[in-house]
């Protein structure tokens, strides 16, 4: 493929103390893709999401957005923003969505969508409302939007924040263990709601311990284990013939 | 009924000074605590040791003496700067300005504590969240960590009205004409002691007691969302 990726990462390093998380990490995601990240726990597979979109400081390596470097200064062991007003550009451009959901418990759920568009973008409220509703009507929440994120369940609390996410048009999400904090009954709405954008065409890299959704879902599978890439490949090769021992071996442990 | 001598209009004039000087302290102290707090957790060294030099010295001394010492210190300090411009005319600030900068910068340094445990008790997914959606750092305060900040600090800061409140009869010393300088005249002149320290007594009890239904209110308010139903 000759087109510029959407979003690179080139060797992400990162390092807690004496302990590094990331030994060089390097992916690609084009337009459309759906990359699922496995690992056990501990793999640094969600170091790495938190350092695409620098909640968490890489050490060292480089983050491409489509095809704009960000600009990245050495502080301390680690590298951080050399310019603000980029890194917010682009954290409004990749959307983020959390294991712990991470609402705002004083906003209805209604404003915790509407917050990004009208008053990060500065879009006009009629149409953010109308756009809130539509989305919170896509994830199946819309008879909830007066409720506050604590009146609901955990499966509808992450449904609301993927709405929050995609209230901000971003070009790419991120979703960082989505269905890891609720109960077995609650997880398969979520994956629902994530199985339809993926249909939509939107470009998604997700951590997740779901194998049958990554399975079906993914255009592609990384597997990472002890802060390398073990395996990488289309859904069929990596669940259907690894080569690496390590990758068997966790597939035979969660199948 | 009972004869107050006349003196019932003068007590309600003092009231209204009470509830003034309390007001202007407490935006004054507010607005020190959030700085303060702010200080004190920034990993700017020196902000730190201000803060903490702040903290330290005003709740280390009497409320009384920091409004003593604001009075008589700070007519010191205005008059020697203006002695260095050639103005040597007597200055002197006045007990209400005194009262609002001792009572405030006292309010201040307790509720630099109040706010400094709310904003630590602040998960960090909520800022990660705003963070992540492309929030500035003055956004994401204003409104996402604040209004949660404030629930928490309710209680706290309530409990430092009320201090503040009966702290503003200190303020009479300098010759403020609060409910406590307007119920010492009225003693002087009517020689009804008890009488007046009572009245004077049921006017800090009515404003408590409207306090705390104040601040019961605002808790409720902040608390929406926060229970489910």
């Amino acid at each position: 493929m000759s087109k510029v990726p959407a979003l690179e990462l080139i060797d992400i390093h990162k390092t807690f103390g004496n302990v590094e998380v990331l030994k060089g990490i390097s992916l690609k995601a084009y337009d459309g893709d759906v990359i699922s990240i496995l690992g056990s726990s501990g793999s640094g597979k969600s170091t790495f999401l938190r350092c695409i979109n620098m909640l968490e400081n890489p050490t060292k390596g480089e983050i491409i957005f489509n095809g704009e470097s960000l600009n990245l200064v050495p502080s301390g062991s680690d590298l951080v923003s050399g310019n603000m007003k980029q890194l917010t550009k682009m954290r409004q451009q990749i959307g983020f969505v959390f294991q712990s959901f991470n609402l705002w418990p004083h906003m209805t759920i209604l404003q915790n969508v509407m917050e990004g568009p009208a008053h990060v973008l500065k879009r006009p409220k009629h149409e953010v409302m109308a756009y809130a509703e539509h989305l919170l009507d896509k994830v199946g929440i819309a008879d909830k939007k007066h409720m506050y994120p604590n009146q609901l369940s955990g499966g509808q609390q992450q449904r609301v924040a993927i709405a929050r996410t995609l209230a901000m048009d971003p070009q790419v999400i991120l979703f960082d263990e989505p269905t890891s904090a609720l109960d077995p009954e609650l997880v398969g709405e979520v994956l629902g709601v994530m199985r339809n954008l993926a249909d939509e065409g939107r470009t998604m890299l997700i951590v997740t311990h779901e194998m049958n959704f990554a399975r079906e879902v993914s255009s592609d599978v990384v597997f990472l284990h002890q802060g390398v890439v073990e395996e990488q490949g289309a859904p069929s090769k990596v669940f259907g013939s690894p080569e690496s021992e390590r990758c068997k071996a966790f597939l035979s442990s969660v199948f | 009924m009972i004869d107050l001598h006349g003196f019932g209009h003068q007590l309600l004039q003092g009231a209204l000074v009470t509830v003034e000087l309390a007001l202007a302290s407490l935006v004054v102290g507010l607005v020190l605590g959030l700085l303060g707090a702010a200080a004190k957790l920034s990993s700017i060294k020196p902000l730190q040791w201000i803060a903490n030099i702040y903290t330290t010295l005003i709740r280390g001394l009497p409320e009384l003496l920091t409004v003593l010492i604001i009075y008589f210190g700070a007519t010191t300090v205005l008059m020697s700067i203006a002695g260095l411009f050639g103005y040597d005319e007597y200055i002197e600030i006045g007990a209400f300005a005194a009262g609002v900068t001792a009572l405030g910068l006292t309010f201040g340094a307790y509720a630099t504590e109040v706010f400094r445990g709310a904003l630590q008790s602040i998960p960090k997914g909520q800022h990660e969240s705003a963070v992540a959606l492309g929030m500035g750092t003055f956004h994401k305060f204003y409104r996402i960590i604040l209004p949660q900040v404030w629930r928490i600090a309710l209680p706290g800061l309530g409990n430092l009205f009320l201090v503040l409140l009966k702290d503003t009869a200190l303020v009479s010393v300098v010759g403020l004409e609060d409910i406590m300088r307007k119920a010492n005249i009225a003693v002087s002149s009517t020689k009804e002691a008890f009488l007046f320290y009572l009245v004077a007594a049921i006017m800090y009890l009515v404003l408590t007691i409207v306090s705390m239904g104040v601040v019961s209110y605002l808790e409720k308010r902040a608390r929406r969302g926060l229970t489910r139903g």
